[in-house]
């Protein structure tokens, strides 16, 4: 079922029900009421006919007591009256009989002085008359009229509403459902549209404050971020493509030439020298692609245990170390918690071991060999290294860019490097549940900021 | 030995540069209470005051970093801190400061030599100028401020403000 639907009928449910109830009420305390009225007639006519028939004078009194009866009381359809001499021997079953009454009307009547009983649509109203002659049952019965015509009557007027309030209610429902979700059709239509041929479209926003809106502004910015991650898609492609045929072209081409015409013993030499160094980069190239194509995966095939942040730093200092003399890492520990087990994480050590030493052998690269200052601290709940170098900086407006893959700022023309680095160092640190931080003021230093989630037991 | 201590702070990382460096001149055996206070200006709305709550006036200038660098620092000196508190003071004549220093039982006052507050004037004022004028002894610590730090405002500020490291 639709959910326009749903609404429609949650809407008109409930206010049938209402309605029905509140009508069925209405019907019900109104025919009580017309009963009890029409007993109180049926007695009055009882005394009346009682004072007419039984008090045996002949005086004018009764004359005109009948006079006022015949001029003012209406006649009631089936308007008849009984009377039966109280006998303590009778027991009033030929009566009844006659009368078509149970006989607990009888009985009834002469113990409480008067009684009600109701058969179809005719109604019988007892009561006990002391007259001259002695004490009579006197028992008035009529066809309830009122009942007859204005219950029938109400009963349509009801229905009639009842059935004039649904189809108005139906329509409203129908219609205020719609309105609540045209919106949502909208934004249905729109997103079916949107494909990866094009992605730039978005949903209209309003400057409405309510949750279709806000719908409407996840969407796009769910929409930005598949636009970007695609872009960085076919970027990545071309890149690696380009940057994979770099050193291919030089080494085809050297060979070219090489093999053109018979060249000396050095000449040889030298060619297959600058080929080796060409197929040496490619070699590291690829290398680096394949572990950013495995850190991009969840990370499931690594190992992670408890380990020491610092050691890992340390590590990376004396590699780093030796790899490059003129490296200068210091490793600021003035900050570091007195608990040990609060700079302990769980994490796999080679792929942080990797992490840092990419930050900060490029902290190095870039600052010129100039000091790089490694801290390391603990909030309550997470481990913070902080990495700071004095070098050369990242362009503001090419700081959104730095975790593309490949992606080299434009001030890095005389350094070396292939832009995997900090991709490669962000899917990392994104494996530990960790946040990486990096600002930097171009030509005065760049300061990355990583905190992972502490070791908890 | 416990001391209380009083830092007038804008709730910038920078300003716990002087905690900073309280901390790592202090000797060892003492412990601190610290007090983290900021002047704030109340508000004169009576609807404002009357769902008065001074943790949500704090929480309005405290942001997350300011409290992580907090806990980096309430962590290295884990044996010395003994508490940190942030507060706000709301006063504005002298002797409502000297009541306040009273109660709160401060020993010791330590000032930043020459920082700048980076505060929306309109909802804070500075304190600098009462805790002068009291009784309690006041300490001025300077550091080398560097404002151009591409680090600026994160936790990673704390971690290198020209306090001479010990490693």
């Amino acid at each position: 079922m639709k959910t326009q639907t749903k609404i429609t009928l949650l809407f008109l449910i409930p206010f049938l029900i209402v309605l029905s109830l509140f009508s069925g009420f209405v019907y019900y305390s109104f025919l009580n009421y017309s009963h009890n009225d029409f007993f109180r007639l049926l007695e009055l006519r009882a005394i009346t006919a009682g004072k007419i028939e039984l008090d045996d004078n002949t005086t004018t009194n009764s004359k005109e007591i009948k006079e006022l009866r015949d001029q003012f009381f209406e006649r009631l359809p089936q308007e008849k009256d009984y009377f039966f001499p109280l006998d303590k021997a009778e027991s009033y079953h030929d009566e009844s009989k006659l009368l078509g009454l149970p006989f607990s009307f009888f009985e009834s009547v002469i113990k409480n002085g008067k009684a009600d009983f109701r058969k179809n649509n005719t109604f019988y109203k007892g009561i006990i008359y002391y007259s001259k002659k002695g004490r009579y049952i006197v028992v008035a019965s009529a066809e309830n009229y009122y009942e007859l015509h204005h219950s029938a009557y109400l009963k349509r007027t009801l229905f009639f509403s009842i059935l004039a309030a649904f189809i108005i209610s139906a329509v409203t429902s129908f219609y205020f459902s719609k309105y609540i979700f045209k919106p949502l059709q909208k934004i249905t239509e729109r997103v079916n549209q949107i494909s990866s041929e094009n992605l730039h479209l978005r949903l209209d926003e309003t400057n409405k404050n309510d949750e279709l809106n806000e719908l409407a502004m996840t969407f796009n910015t769910m929409l930005d971020r598949i636009e970007t991650s695609f872009e960085t898609q076919n970027n990545f492609i071309s890149n690696a493509s380009h940057e994979l045929r770099t050193p291919l072209t030089a080494i085809i081409g050297e060979a070219d030439v090489i093999l053109s015409k018979d060249r000396s013993h050095e000449d040889y030499k030298e060619a297959i020298q600058i080929m080796l160094v060409e197929a040496e980069k490619l070699e590291g190239k690829t290398r680096a692609l394949l572990f950013l194509a495995q850190t991009g995966f969840n990370g499931k095939t690594q190992k992670f245990e408890k380990i020491r942040i610092d050691q890992v730093l340390m590590d990376v200092k004396e590699t780093l170390e030796r790899i490059n003399q003129k490296n200068k890492i210091h490793l600021d520990m003035s900050l570091l918690p007195e608990n040990y087990d609060m700079i302990k994480v769980n994490g796999n050590e080679q792929l942080l071991h990797l992490a840092f030493s990419n930050i900060i052998s490029n902290g190095c690269k870039y600052s010129d060999n100039q000091t790089v200052n490694v801290a390391l601290g603990a909030s309550n709940n997470s481990v913070f290294i902080v990495i700071k170098d004095l070098g050369i900086g990242i362009p503001e407006s090419e700081l959104k860019f730095i975790y593309d893959p490949f992606f080299r700022a434009s001030n890095t023309k005389n350094y070396e490097g292939y832009g995997i680095g900090l991709p490669l160092t962000r899917n990392i640190i994104r494996m530990h549940r960790g946040e990486i931080d990096v600002k930097s003021i171009q030509n005065q230093g760049t300061t990355v900021q990583i905190n992972i989630p502490m070791y908890k037991i | 030995m416990k001391k209380t201590i009083l830092l007038p702070t804008d709730f910038s990382i920078e300003s716990l540069t002087v905690l900073k460096t309280v901390l790592s001149e202090s000797a060892t055996e003492e412990k601190f209470d610290i007090i983290l206070l900021h002047g704030v200006h109340l508000t004169d709305s009576i609807t404002d005051l009357l769902f008065y709550s001074k943790k949500k006036i704090i929480n309005q200038f405290v942001s997350e970093e300011f409290n992580e660098a907090c806990s980096v620092i309430q962590n290295k000196y884990a044996s010395k801190i003994n508490s940190i508190r942030k507060d706000i003071f709301t006063g504005f004549t002298q002797s409502a400061f000297n009541n306040y220093a009273e109660a709160t039982r401060i020993d010791e006052a330590y000032l930043p030599e020459q920082h700048q507050w980076h505060f929306d004037k309109r909802k804070s004022f500075d304190l600098v100028p009462f805790i002068k004028k009291s009784k309690l002894s006041v300490q001025q610590i300077g550091w080398n401020s560097n404002h151009n730090i591409p680090e600026k405002g994160k936790v990673a500020e704390i971690f290198f403000n020209g306090v001479p490291s010990h490693s």
